[in-house]
């Protein structure tokens, strides 16, 4: 994976109250890293310095793809935009820079890929927040963009609407963006995110994300004759529960990886075993609901 | 800057907040030339005050036309806040300039006047109105929402201001006992008594250049100090 963007110990304090402490990460091309944290500990504050509308106190953020184009989406949609998404993006294109033509096209295309076409002479202020959100990405997607940071876009968004736009997300990435953002729902990350970092004490820490099936285990129970020998499937099943049954065979509660399943059903059919239940275990996710 | 200046102009529009002081504008000039004939200073004395309120007015709501969410994403796009601000006051100054024109050439057109103004009567009239104009707008930008964040403020930060300003005109003798502090004060006095001149003027004296030009460099000096505090305020 080739990296994008290096934070480097970045700190931020306002006044008195320090907000980032030393923080350090990287973001590499086509991933969707998720910032998550309590309100007020400073994800939004992070992501204001990495897009570059405040100075943190100290600390880089060094760029590794020459000419590195950020588009950033602000926690606040702005509500009150007197003009379709034809016109206003026309005119953020316009005031950056971009000549006509290139533009016009930019605008169709980007029209297309967020399924606005319908809408493209409806004026903002009548969308919904679905809609309203979905523009604001397209605006920071004007300009030839590497890395796109949204503050919370799917906040106030209903699951439909979520789910679409975690739909384009996700085609974003396979068309070769790299995306940070910030959410509080922990139901959409799991389909969507490529890692998460969590901000918690003006630190920064990596969680390892339960999307990953190598993080998720099943649970598996059997019976097996007690004269056999279970060497063979040991290495990779880890033994929870062992109890003796009347028939004077054991019955075993085992956890195995999801990725070692099917080979730890096969090895443990090959001797004898019966299995009576299987099922997935997802401690990863009930830690992880507790960071919010 | 052109596309810049085209979006806000289009935005400033759409939002109707010009109707108000505009109508009022409008009336106010209606109504006072209503009879004729009219002395020609003197009523483009009353006009000139009428337009220093108003373009507070119009300033305030320019200046706060935009969603200040979609504010910080234009400014991005601008590459910096400085040629943002700088396109609002470039509205504000050209609305300032073409109300000021409809203010001098109206009553002529017209014909309200008691006698023919003349070339001095129009140039003098058209500073009159364009300096108190610019004047206004420096005042009141100060207290737009980028460093007054309390809308209710604003409002009556700019009332007062502008008020404050046409009182020393009349209180003019009793700030004269400090020293210098008339200098620190809004010059609009300056207009006002250059107005009050008998309309048989026929040249225009060089001390009037003068005090225009002092009106307009204060001016300038008072939107110096908005960047300078907007800068220093930035990136917190
Ligand atoms: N301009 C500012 N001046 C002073 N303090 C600020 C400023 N902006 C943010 N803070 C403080 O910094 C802390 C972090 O704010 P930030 O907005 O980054 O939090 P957040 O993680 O995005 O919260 P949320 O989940 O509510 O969006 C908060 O305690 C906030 O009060
Ligand atoms: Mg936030």
């Amino acid at each position: 994976m080739n990296t994008l963007m290096e934070v480097q110990n970045i700190s931020k304090q306002y006044k008195t109250k320090k907000v980032l402490d030393n923080i350090s990460f990287s973001i590499y091309g086509e991933e969707i890293v998720a910032l998550v944290g309590k309100n007020g500990s400073g994800k939004s504050t992070l992501l204001k310095i990495i897009g570059g509308i405040i100075d943190s106190d100290s600390g880089a953020v060094t760029r590794h793809v020459q000419s590195l184009k950020i588009g950033y989406v602000p926690e606040i949609t702005p509500s009150h935009v007197l003009f379709t998404p034809e016109e206003y993006l026309f005119h953020m294109g316009k005031i950056s820079g971009i000549p006509r033509k290139p533009l016009q096209e930019k605008i169709d295309q980007l029209l297309e890929i967020f399924n606005m076409l319908e809408a493209r002479s409806t004026r903002i202020t009548h969308f919904s927040k679905g809609m309203k959100q979905k523009i604001m990405i397209m605006q920071a997607m004007l300009e030839e963009t590497h890395l796109l940071i949204l503050d919370e876009p799917l906040s106030g968004l209903d699951p439909r609407a979520q789910n679409e736009l975690e739909k384009t997300l996700l085609s974003l990435k396979e068309k070769g963006y790299s995306i940070l953002l910030t959410c509080h729902e922990t139901k959409l990350l799991e389909n969507l995110v490529d890692r998460i970092l969590l901000i918690e004490g003006s630190q920064v820490k990596q969680l390892e994300s339960f999307s990953e099936a190598s993080n998720q285990n099943n649970q598996i129970v059997f019976e097996f004759p007690s004269h056999k020998s279970l060497d063979s499937v040991l290495s990779f099943i880890q033994i929870n529960q062992m109890r003796t049954l009347n028939n004077g065979n054991q019955e075993l509660t085992v956890t195995v990886k999801s990725r070692d399943t099917d080979k730890a059903l096969l090895a443990l059919l090959q001797h004898e075993a019966s299995i009576k239940e299987l099922m997935p275990l997802n401690s990863k996710k009930e830690q992880f609901h507790t960071h919010f | 800057m052109m596309s810049l200046l085209h979006y806000q102009f289009s935005n400033y529009i759409r939002t109707y907040k010009y109707l108000p002081p505009f109508f009022i504008f409008i009336l106010c000039t209606v109504v006072n030339y209503a009879f004729v004939p009219n002395p020609i200073l003197d009523s483009y004395s009353f006009t000139s005050t009428l337009l220093f309120l108003l373009m507070g007015w119009f300033t305030v709501t320019i200046f706060h036309a935009e969603d200040e969410g979609q504010k910080v994403i234009t400014i991005l796009h601008a590459k910096g806040q400085n040629v943002y601000f700088v396109t609002l006051y470039l509205i504000c100054i050209v609305i300032g300039f073409c109300l000021s024109c409809v203010s001098v050439l109206y009553p002529i057109i017209i014909g309200a006047f008691g006698e023919r103004p003349s070339l001095w009567h129009i140039i003098l009239g058209f500073l009159a109105h364009f300096s108190l104009s610019i004047l206004a707008i420096a005042l009141s930008a100060i207290f737009t929402r980028e460093l007054v964040k309390n809308r209710q403020n604003s409002w009556w930060g700019v009332l007062s201001i502008l008020i404050i300003s046409l009182a020393i005109a009349s209180l003019k003798s009793v700030i004269l006992q400090v020293k210098g502090l008339l200098w620190l004060l809004p010059p609009v006095h300056l207009s006002l008594e250059m107005m009050s001149s008998d309309d048989s003027i026929n040249v225009i004296p060089a001390g009037f250049y003068w005090q225009f030009i002092w009106i307009f460099i204060y001016s300038i000096l008072v939107i110096w100090l908005y960047f300078f505090i907007l800068n220093r305020k930035k990136k917190m």
